[in-house]
């Protein structure tokens, strides 16, 4: 392995996406780094994708009187001037479930986001600032929870309580998803830890909690945002599946509702395709968006990883 | 660093661990299966079937009327007689006759019935089957407890006494929905075993199929046509199906996708959106809407212990409030019909009182439904759209259906949304179906839809349904609503109507539309629609199905539990071969 | 190597046990009660019920305290032994599960080898040529962000029932038994590759994208830099540089299984494929506790093997395991 740092491969949702962790302590921002953010393609798809879709999410309501699980619409219509992404079978509006569906998506993938990076911190620079037997018992803790399948468990613990909201949704989600974030903010706070600023602050008297949050967080907060940006995506993907699964909130619409809704109203048998397509479509662009942006700004932060 | 030998060792691990499983695969897939033959079925010869079984294929007890495979009763066992819903006629099947003298009913055997052992069928069996009803968790149980004292038998006469005087309607019931079994067999299983296990392992019944192969978890259960069936000589009727094989149901969407491809025959699953597929070789009972026969009545069920729902007036908004034409055009396609405002099924026309009906029923009509909200204290004083209770506390109702049934869930959110225009907020929710089950049978539930109450030769099932009492602590079969508004009468109405003979018209008339004054007035639960005999033929292999048209066609056309005795037996013998 | 060995074996069996505590925990801890289910469905009066619930708390062992539970949990596990099935009434769990894991497996195992040697492949060449490059990416990223369902409802759409090609639903035509002849073997087939397929791809996506970027890292580094200025042919270079990116996609196939079981649950359950997915949704349907605990730890079990032989593996392929230098993590 080369010596300027190592790669951490890490898996999100389906992903297999390799974070590179960098030696460097970085630089301030400002300029520079909006600078390369433009010129760099991946970043600017990505951000466009997200951003398209955020925008409906906000603006989709206003744009629609129909509610998502309001009847009275003709049943069974394909995409036309009147119903933009068509009607169900039991008469609904698609295009009203497809909005407010993705507003479900986003809050529940920021949610949970960020209540796996809050988990995923907390361990992850306990363990690499403290080292030694802490870090031996929480990498153990941290091992366990990333061997057992997230989906498995989210089915059993979800099937159980009923989850009746959102929030409820995202923050069980969170709960199993920290393990990977965790040891990869682990090995970059390894790192970081050996350096002298850091022994220096240490010399200073500092307490080691103010050290994570004033020396060693701010270092890696570029690492500590593309983290972010891959469990926002990894948590979308997984509250579609549970959604589909008939296991998130019965009551309200998201994306995995809107396919399990037409798979179990044979939307497939009987050709309703702009049912089921579109908010597929939706969930596999924003994930596929954030995944490319993540890259995109890997590159931008990384000089190394820079296409000449 | 990583040779090429060593990926190689790698890869080969890899290729070893698949092939392994491939082998694995094929000898556990037929220990999963469980099954026998070892060759596909000749298709001009089989008929399939599909719609009724949800669970694995282990229930074969017919005394369990809820959780025998499909066929149990009906292809093996039999009943003393059978039941004609469309004609309201009972025809002799095990028995030859039977009759009322006095307090007591004597019953004739049937000579020359073969149990599938060879073994013949008498009188003693019809007594060891009754008297199992003695034991405890039977679901017989309450005939012993309300009359029935003793059973007598003299060569092929059974006589039943009774100390005072007969429930008539529920005895009516039981002779065509108990199945008879063996003595010789079942003498040997336990107490427990014969009221509440599934124990049969001898499959030994005088029906015209035979047990072939698929208990346990097998995807089919197959039953293999006999010889030796008493009613081919008795009523010339013969099974023109060598083999019947039930497909375990996944999902309708899937059992839809094999039925349009022509690999099931007769399919009993309900199909979101066949009314646009019905046509050429799809057809139904009825060529138009609602295309199937009601089997049973869907109920909106209120917990009448709650406020507001103990209020009647509130129940009468809220049945005001739902559009159900909807819920039968937009949900279901037409393929069911809007009920009647008693709630009884089209097959008891005659014994209902129409004019009442018209009179006191009610209406979909939601500026009503909003005055009567009003005129009885119900308000919305926060402006959410809502009303408020009488005391101010929030209106919300939770409303549950079993999870994955697919066009109930979509029912309640119809009926939510069209609540909502009255002022009414119901909330949908779909917990699993024993929970459910537990939350609706101790009384902590607050709006259920319920259709347990099927078919059946008298509405008495659906007035004991409505008005049962006393209340205890866990409702399980009847009155779920805890319904206890009107007082002991319309139920002390019910246990008159219940002994009255059938054949007593004036009089079964004169109580039924007092016990229906009682529902259309206080709305114990709201009948909403007929869920429908589902019922869809691909005629490619099988033709002559069950048609409103047709000399000698109007049967039952479901494997459901209770329907082959009924008159699906019949129909399964029309059945003609399309060549 | 014998240390780091013996090391992930203890991670794995301490993994084990807390996994097994808490699978056998969680249903206990959860609302409801499985005898209540399973009485409600038979029709008894209420004095029969009550007497009918006695008797099925005390034969599912339902009635010993706590920690007795446990502990017979652990025996009867011990055993192979896990408990009587509620919703399947009269099959054990484990037969359950026996009779479902084949065809799990047949969906996963091959998903999961076919994918990561197919992705890594198609990944390293990525890296090499722009051109394959810009083709071979953006469709390894669309796939790999695409949910596992949504895949496998698009290819039943199409596939299934737009062109009618293949069957959607079960194993095996339901006319048929299992036996070895072509006809069952034609039938099978056809009811797997779709299920197979949605599988394969998606996890294919995630592979590729790896490795490219990997490679391209590697490509990048010092010594291959050296290398090239020393004038070693392009093709020596790529080969070191592929041996060393194997490394860390190796760890991260360890990672992967449990993605990808979650995602073999769904498709199952999306093409009715009689594996333990579907089991596992009859198991919740139900609230059958002893299956959905089985099936629990069957899973656990399996991730713990795959990861285990998966260590294994690394030790063939990366000598510095074997003499006990600095190694994964």
């Amino acid at each position: 392995m080369s010596e300027v740092g190592h790669t951490e491969s890490v898996s999100t949702g389906s992903a297999e996406i390799s974070v590179v962790l960098v030696d460097e302590p970085e630089r301030r921002f400002g300029s520079e780094v909006a600078h390369f953010a433009i010129r760099n393609t991946k970043f600017l798809i990505g951000l466009s994708v997200v951003l398209f879709f955020l925008v409906l999410a906000i603006v989709g309501p206003w744009l629609t009187d129909a509610e998502p699980f309001e009847f009275g619409f003709p049943t069974g219509e394909p995409p036309s001037s009147e119903y933009w992404l068509g009607t169900t079978a039991p008469g609904q509006d698609v295009f009203a479930q497809f909005v407010y569906g993705l507003r479900a998506s986003f809050v529940v993938g920021a949610v949970a986001g960020l209540v796996a990076a809050t988990i995923g911190m907390a361990v992850g620079f306990t363990a690499g600032y403290r080292g030694g037997v802490i870090d031996d018992v929480l990498s153990m803790l941290t091992n366990v929870v990333l061997v057992i399948p997230t989906l498995a468990v989210l089915i059993i613990v979800s099937a159980y309580l009923s989850v009746s909201s959102l929030l409820g949704e995202a923050v069980l989600i969170g709960l199993t998803s920290w393990p990977w974030a965790a040891r990869a903010i682990r090995a970059q706070t390894f790192t970081l830890t050996s350096r002298e600023f850091v022994s220096l602050a240490r010399l200073s008297g500092r307490r080691g909690g103010k050290i994570i949050v004033t020396e060693i967080a701010p270092n890696m907060s570029s690492y500590l945002f593309l983290v972010m940006i891959l469990l926002f995506g990894s948590s979308i993907l997984i509250a579609a599946t549970l959604d589909f699964l008939g296991l998130g909130p019965a009551n309200v619409m998201s994306l995995g509702l809107m396919l399990n809704l037409a798979v179990s109203n044979a939307a497939l048998q009987l050709g309703m395709w702009w049912w089921f397509i579109p908010p597929g479509i939706a969930i596999t662009a924003i994930v596929g968006g954030l995944y490319v942006l993540n890259v995109g700004l890997d590159e931008v932060f990384n000089p190394k990883l820079r296409e000449t | 660093m990583a040779t090429r030998r060593n990926r190689r060792a790698a890869g080969a691990i890899a290729l070893v661990v698949a092939l392994a499983t491939a082998a694995s695969l094929l000898t556990a897939g037929g220990a999963g299966a469980g099954s026998q033959s070892p060759f596909a079925l000749p298709r001009q010869e089989t008929l399939y079937t599909s719609g009724k079984q949800w669970g694995p294929y282990t229930g074969f007890n017919p005394l369990r009327t809820g959780d025998y495979s499909t066929g149990t009763l009906g292809l093996l066992y039999e009943t003393l007689f059978r039941y004609d819903p469309l004609k309201d006629e009972f025809v002799p099947w095990l028995a030859t006759g039977g009759k009322w003298v006095g307090r007591n009913y004597v019953l004739t055997v049937r000579n020359g019935v073969k149990w599938n052992d060879g073994k013949p069928f008498t009188a003693a069996d019809v007594k060891f089957t009754f008297e199992t009803g003695k034991l405890t968790g039977s679901e017989y149980s309450t005939m012993w407890k309300t009359g029935l004292t003793g059973i007598t038998t003299k060569g092929n006469v059974v006589t039943f006494k009774f100390g005072g005087r007969p429930n008539f309607q529920d005895w009516d019931t039981i002779l065509y929905t108990m199945a008879m079994v063996p003595k010789h067999i079942w003498s040997q299983y336990s107490a427990t075993e014969i009221t509440t296990g599934n124990a049969d392992e001898n499959f030994v019944g005088t029906g015209p199929f035979t047990y072939a192969a698929g208990k346990g978890g097998s995807q089919t259960l197959q039953w293999n046509r006999r010889n030796g069936w008493w009613a081919t000589k008795a009523y010339g009727l013969r099974m023109p199906m060598k083999y019947i094989v039930d497909i375990h149901n996944t999902s309708n969407t899937a059992s839809l996708q094999n039925f349009l491809q022509d690999k099931i025959d007769l399919s009993n699953n309900f199909f979101p959106g066949i009314d646009k597929q019905i046509g050429g070789k799809i057809q139904t009972y009825y060529a138009k809407a609602p295309y199937m026969l009601s089997a049973n009545t869907a109920w909106l069920v209120p917990n009448t212990t709650k406020a507001p729902l103990s209020d009647r007036a509130f129940r009468r908004a809220l049945a005001m409030s739902i559009n159900v034409d909807r819920i039968v055009t937009a949900d279901y396609g037409n393929i069911v019909a809007k009920a009647n405002p008693t709630g009884l099924l089209p097959t008891w026309n005659k014994w209902i009182d129409q004019a009442q009906a018209k009179k006191l029923g009610f209406k979909y009509n939601v500026a009503g439904a909003k005055a009567i909200l009003a005129a009885n204290g119900y308000k919305d004083t926060d402006g959410d759209g809502y009303v408020e209770g009488k005391s101010g506390g929030d209106i919300n109702l939770r409303l549950i259906v079993p999870n994955g049934w697919s066009d109930w869930q979509t029912a309640i959110q119809i009926i939510a949304d069209s609540a909502k225009d009255a002022g009414i907020k119901i909330t949908p929710a779909y917990p699993d179906y024993n929970s459910l089950v537990d939350e609706r049978n101790s009384g902590k539930f607050e709006l259920v839809i319920n259709n347990d109450k099927q078919l059946a030769n008298s509405p008495y099932s659906y007035y004991d349904y409505l008005f049962h009492l006393p209340i205890s602590e866990t409702m399980t079969v009847v009155n779920f609503q805890r319904f206890t508004q009107a007082g002991a009468a319309p139920w002390a109405l019910t246990l008159k109507f219940n002994k009255v003979k059938s054949t007593n018209v004036k009089l079964a008339k004169k109580y039924q539309s007092q016990i229906q004054k009682y529902i259309l007035d206080y709305l114990p639960a709201i009948p909403l629609w007929y869920n429908g005999m589902w019922a869809q033929y691909n005629t490619s292999v099988w033709t002559n199905f069950p048609k409103a048209r047709g000399k000698g066609l109007q049967t039952t056309p479901t494997t459901w539990n209770g329907y082959l005795n009924m008159t699906g037996i019949e129909a399964l013998a029309n059945l003609k071969r399309n060549t | 190597m014998t240390r780091y060995l013996a090391r992930k074996i203890t991670i794995y069996l301490l993994t084990f046990f807390v996994a097994v505590t808490i699978d056998w925990a969680i249903p206990r801890l959860m609302p409801g009660n499985p005898i209540d289910g399973l009485i409600s469905r038979i029709n008894a009066d209420p004095a029969a019920s009550e007497e009918l619930h006695g008797f099925f708390t005390k034969s599912f062992e339902l009635d010993q305290p706590l920690w007795k539970q446990y502990v017979n949990f652990w025996w009867g596990l011990l055993h192979g032994d896990l408990g009587p099935s509620i919703a399947y009434v009269g099959s054990r769990v484990d037969e359950l599960i026996w009779a479902a894991l084949p065809y799990t497996l047949a969906l996963l195992v091959p998903a999961i080898v076919l994918s990561y040697i197919a992705g890594n492949r198609v990944g390293a060449m990525a890296a090499r040529r722009k051109v394959l490059d810009n083709t071979v990416l953006p469709v390894a990223y669309v796939l790999t962000a695409t949910p596992y369902v949504f895949l496998a409802l698009l290819l039943a759409y199409f596939v299934a029932f737009q062109w009618q090609l293949l069957p959607v639903s079960g194993a095996y035509d339901f006319s048929l038994q299992p036996a070895w002849t072509p006809e069952f073997a034609q039938s099978f087939l056809s009811h797997w590759i779709l299920p197979f397929l949605s599988l394969f791809l998606v996890s294919f996506g995630g592979w590729a994208i790896g490795m490219r970027n990997l490679i391209i890292y590697e490509l990048e580094a010092d010594y291959a830099n050296y290398l090239q200025s020393l004038g070693t042919p392009n093709r020596l270079v790529r080969k070191y540089a592929y041996s060393n990116a194997v490394l860390p996609q190796m760890t991260g196939l360890a990672l992967a299984l449990g993605v990808i079981v979650g995602g073999a649950l769904v498709t199952e359950i999306v093409y009715g494929y009689p594996g333990v997915g579907s089991l596992l949704l009859t198991a919740i349907q139900n609230r059958d506790y002893f299956l959905l605990q089985g099936i629990f730890l069957f899973i656990i079990i399996g991730v713990l093997i795959a990861n285990f032989v998966v260590d294994l593996l690394y030790v063939v392929v990366d000598p510095r395991t074997r003499t006990g230098l600095q190694g994964q993590q």
